[in-house]
């Protein structure tokens, strides 16, 4: 049967199946984007109040249903995107769709088991992306007690360079510095990208004058971000010790990697059974039964020693109450894990340090996925992430054709307000450009700013 | 309460009946009538209200349930106010309370007219009075969904207020293409029954009220006789047309992307069409005696059927005269109406079904007291909010009903009028039995029983609660309460 398009149709028709937490972030994304969502979950009132809210079509009934599939419309989707609370259903869900449709699907896979084979089912399925949230979120943390000074580290241009984010302490050199003096004199090799101050997010030029308690992002390869967060008076020396509250699927996640790197991770679960399960997979960790929202607890186990705190019990409260006490009570770097934005704004304002969003993780990578797919043929998304609660976006595209960008000196196009070229990837080594640089075929282009919405490299220009 | 937001709708309101009311003024234009005059200054009246209450855009686009509820029933009241200048400026109807009803008649495709001659009316005049039922048909906020970009999904609860039946779902996913895609069918079957009409031999301006009158499922004539004296063939393709705007939209769509399969299988849709086939069989034998002829029998039969169960309202003969076992059911098929998603009126075939089998679930439970059965429709479960809210609104329907036939028989009319001029306003048919026969009109109330049933025929076309909302003195309280503020 031919395909039958909407006849109205703009943004992409896409299916989501399971409206859990990462479920409703994709919609309330995703229909910012301006596409077409059908949602499916199994609790018709939890439909019925996200459909509701957004300009979405709601579907009670079992996903990886096909007469459910097909009710909503799979065979004109383009994609399916599957983040029920089951990695099975998941699965299923994606591989009867390719079977009925014609579109790209989606899995969200975050059990251990199978997140080691995740390569293998992603290619032996057909499935476009494989997300573990958890296993990302561990990820996000994991890089954050390797530069413990830095607020947010997000990676690009394959994890050559990196977008850091810290906050300017008192009485810092950086204060009262202009973003010229610091290029020339000081840090040639990085690049600030975006700097906020009192709630207020700004595209920095020359003549910005840092102050403390500034945010402030910037661009720059692994080797001179340190060096560079060493010449102006931070301490670079990685965690040495962690203890991790609360012993989920990221606490595991995260626990195997700061063994391989060679921190020694203590963790505190409340659950027996687990305890053991975790003691199973993670003999050089410590792990302690025991209630971690108790403070006699936390003391008995030295937390006034440790040099970071991550909170990644499955209750927001409970993680952000944690938090403050260790902040309170020891000099930790400490890590705060939130699940789910209700007080999105009582939350930025208490001062947390790093806080990390898996579900965001996980939306960001389908948003950039959606938009490439969106896109014209010249370009395309290779990462994307959202600074300063979505008000900055971070975008890499990858230039694949020539066009009106390539070929001529920065300083010559006409670029959007509020707007920087961050990065050039050329052959595999970073390049912070200058207005003599040019874009060229073959290189990845990271761009930073204010607007938001970007598909194509073509949208920097005005 | 986002009082905002509403005065925004409100005024964009206004700024489309603006619009909306050129068109009677061009046809005043064709043919020389000065009566067009009054249209385009109210319009102007309209358009310039509604450039005022429309020039600051709300800073909060949100909607909750009651502002849709609130809004619907104000712009629907707003609308008819504004529609029913002109005739009374112009003096075609002198009363204002007549002009009112008459207007309200028209948006709530109603069809039920206080004049006695209305061929004595102005070409634009009849225009209007037959625009209104086309506008009222779909709805007009569904056609401000389908032109204003509105941020936010939360806006379904507009549309959920104004849609008739039990539950109102989308057909895609974005809202405003549902509603455009509502008014691209709407449209499409307007112009294909006013290219039949004229086929058989119609002049136009007959073709396109009566096309108007036809898709609103309104029913106001341009003759007095409603539709007696054209020929059998119109009268078919009026049949046709009628039943046709009484079938849930959703059918179409179906039929439009190639589904025809399942659309057949809509349980309300087979219903609806069983439902018209034995009621038009059964007075086809009750009336084939008193007929000229089988065929004769048949149109008229289908006619009526089709009329009344759509709640349109039109009529071939004067059915008043016919044997009291049609009469009986012609009133039956008043209160069940067309199918849900229609442009039709009354309480809804997909209603009926749903209390049926929940009758049918009842009996079970005392065969079988510990059984648990879901009522389904189209092999899918029935959510018991809206088994709820069906038998809630049955209930609230018949005290409305009842309180209504009491308040308009203090006028001193017989019981048979009485009765079918309520389930004639309720259910937005328009003509009834008796004194309010398809040859009579409703002139003859008084102004009291005027406005009561004015107020019947506006609930039935908001199917009751977004305008019974108005009386709950919380929903005013909300509207001109301020956002506290400790400065």
């Amino acid at each position: 049967m031919p395909k039958i398009r909407n006849p109205i149709h703009t943004g992409l028709s896409i299916i989501i199946v399971g409206c859990g937490k990462v479920g409703s972030t994709l919609i309330e994304q995703l229909s910012k984007e301006g596409h077409d969502i059908t949602i499916i979950d199994h609790n018709a009132q939890k439909v019925q109040e996200v459909a509701s809210q957004y300009d979405i079509m709601g579907l009670a009934g079992n996903g990886a249903s096909y007469n459910v599939q097909m009710e909503a419309g799979i065979e004109n989707a383009d994609l399916i995107i599957a983040v029920t609370n089951s990695d099975e259903l998941n699965l299923l869900c994606c591989t009867v769709a390719k079977q009925v449709g014609n579109c790209a699907a989606i899995a969200r896979v975050r059990t251990p088991d199978y997140s080691s084979e995740a390569a293998y089912l992603r290619d032996r399925l057909g499935l476009a992306l494989i997300i573990n949230p958890e296993l990302e979120a561990a990820r996000e943390a994991a890089r954050i007690l390797y530069l413990p000074t830095a607020l947010e580290i997000n990676p690009f241009a394959h994890g050559q360079a990196e977008l850091i984010k810290f906050k300017i302490p008192e009485g810092n050199v950086l204060s009262g510095m202009s973003i010229a003096y610091l290029g020339k004199h000081i840090a040639p090799d990085i690049l600030i990208c975006a700097i906020e101050r009192c709630g207020e997010v700004h595209i920095p030029s020359g003549n910005f004058q840092m102050e403390a308690g500034d945010v402030i992002s910037f661009v720059a390869t692994r080797k001179c971000s340190k060096h560079f967060l060493e010449d102006i008076g931070f301490k670079t020396r990685r965690v040495k010790n962690v203890m991790i509250i609360g012993g989920g699927k990221a606490t595991y996640y995260l626990a195997v990697q700061l063994i391989h790197m060679g921190i020694s991770v203590k963790i505190i679960e409340r659950d027996r059974q687990r305890c053991e399960e975790l003691s199973t997979l993670l003999p050089k960790a410590v792990i302690i039964n025991g209630d971690g929202t108790d403070p006699e607890l936390l003391t008995e186990e030295g937390i006034e020693y440790m040099e970071s705190f991550i909170a990644l019990t499955g209750v927001d409260e409970e993680n952000v109450l944690l938090t403050l006490h260790a902040r309170q009570v020891s000099n930790a770097k400490v890590i705060t894990k939130i699940n789910h934005l209700a007080f999105k704004g009582v939350i930025s304002r208490l001062d947390l340090g790093s806080v990390i969003y898996p579900r965001y993780i996980t939306s960001e990578a389908i948003i950039a996925y959606v938009r490439a797919k969106k896109n014209s043929m010249d370009s395309n998304i290779e990462t994307l992430y959202h600074m300063f609660d979505h008000r900055v976006e971070a975008i890499e595209f990858r230039i694949d054709e020539d066009s009106k960008v390539t070929g001529s000196p920065l300083m010559n196009l006409s670029l959007k307000e509020n707007l920087l070229v961050a990065s050039i990837n050329r052959n595999g080594s970073v390049l912070i450009p200058s207005g003599q640089d040019s874009i060229q075929v073959g290189d990845s282009v990271m761009i930073v700013t204010t607007h938001t919405g970007f598909k194509d490299i073509l949208d920097i220009l005005k | 309460m986002n009082s905002s937001i509403i005065r925004f709708i409100l005024g964009n309101v206004l700024k489309i009946e603006g619009l909306l009311l050129f068109l009677p003024a061009i046809v005043s234009g064709i043919y020389f009538e000065h009566e067009g005059l009054y249209y385009v200054s109210v319009a102007a009246v309209c358009l310039i209200l509604g450039f005022l209450m429309t020039r600051k855009t709300p800073e909060s686009q949100v909607f909750y349930l009651k502002e849709g509820c609130i809004t619907t029933a104000l712009s629907w009241i707003l609308l008819s106010f504004f529609g029913c200048l002109p005739f009374y400026l112009s003096r075609e109807i002198p009363s204002f309370a007549d002009a009112l009803f008459e207007t309200i008649s028209g948006f709530t495709t109603t069809g039920a007219s206080i004049l006695s001659d209305v061929e004595a009316l102005s070409h634009c005049a009849l225009f209007w009075r037959s625009f209104t039922h086309w506008i009222g048909g779909m709805g007009v906020l569904v056609f401000l969904l389908a032109v204003i970009p509105l941020s936010g999904g939360s806006h379904i609860n507009l549309m959920r207020a104004e849609s008739p039946g039990p539950s109102v779902g989308k057909l895609v996913p974005k809202i405003r293409y549902t509603a455009r895609i509502l008014y691209v069918i709407y449209f499409i079957m307007t112009v294909a029954e006013i290219l039949l009409l004229l086929a058989g031999g119609m002049p136009l301006f007959d073709a396109l009220t009566t096309s108007f009158g036809t898709a609103g499922t309104g029913g106001f004539g341009i003759k007095n006789d409603s539709f007696m004296s054209y020929s059998p063939y119109l009268q078919w393709i009026v049949t046709i047309f009628m039943i046709l705007f009484g079938v849930n939209f959703n059918a179409y769509y179906l039929i439009l992307f190639g589904k025809l399969k399942k659309a057949l299988f809509i349980e309300e849709v087979r219903a609806y069409f069983v439902i018209i086939l034995a009621a038009s069989a059964i007075i086809f034998f009750n009336i084939v005696n008193t007929c000229s002829g089988i065929f004769e029998a048949l149109t008229h039969a289908a006619f009526q059927v089709g009329s009344i169960i759509t709640t349109t309202g039109f009529s071939s003969v004067d059915f008043d005269l016919w044997p009291e076992t049609s009469h009986t059911i012609l009133v039956l098929l008043m209160f069940i109406g067309a199918c849900a998603g229609s442009t039709g009126g009354g309480i809804k075939v997909s209603r009926f079904l749903i209390l049926v089998k929940t009758v049918i679930k009842e009996m079970n439970s005392y065969i079988h007291p510990k059984s648990i059965k879901k009522i389904k429709m189209d092999g899918k479960c029935v959510e018991h909010e809206v088994v709820r809210s069906t038998n809630v609104y049955l209930i609230t329907f018949v005290i409305i009903f009842s309180v209504s036939v009491f308040a308009i028989s203090i006028d001193g009319k017989d019981l048979t009028t009485n009765f079918t001029a309520v389930a004639a306003t309720i259910n937005n048919i328009g003509p009834g039995l008796a004194l309010v026969g398809p040859t009579q009109n409703f002139g003859h109330f008084s102004v009291f029983s005027k406005y009561v049933l004015m107020f019947d025929m506006m609930a039935g076309r908001l199917e009751l609660f977004p305008l019974l909302i108005l009386f709950h003195p919380a929903a005013w309280k909300d509207l001109f309460t301020r956002r506290f503020s400790q400065k």
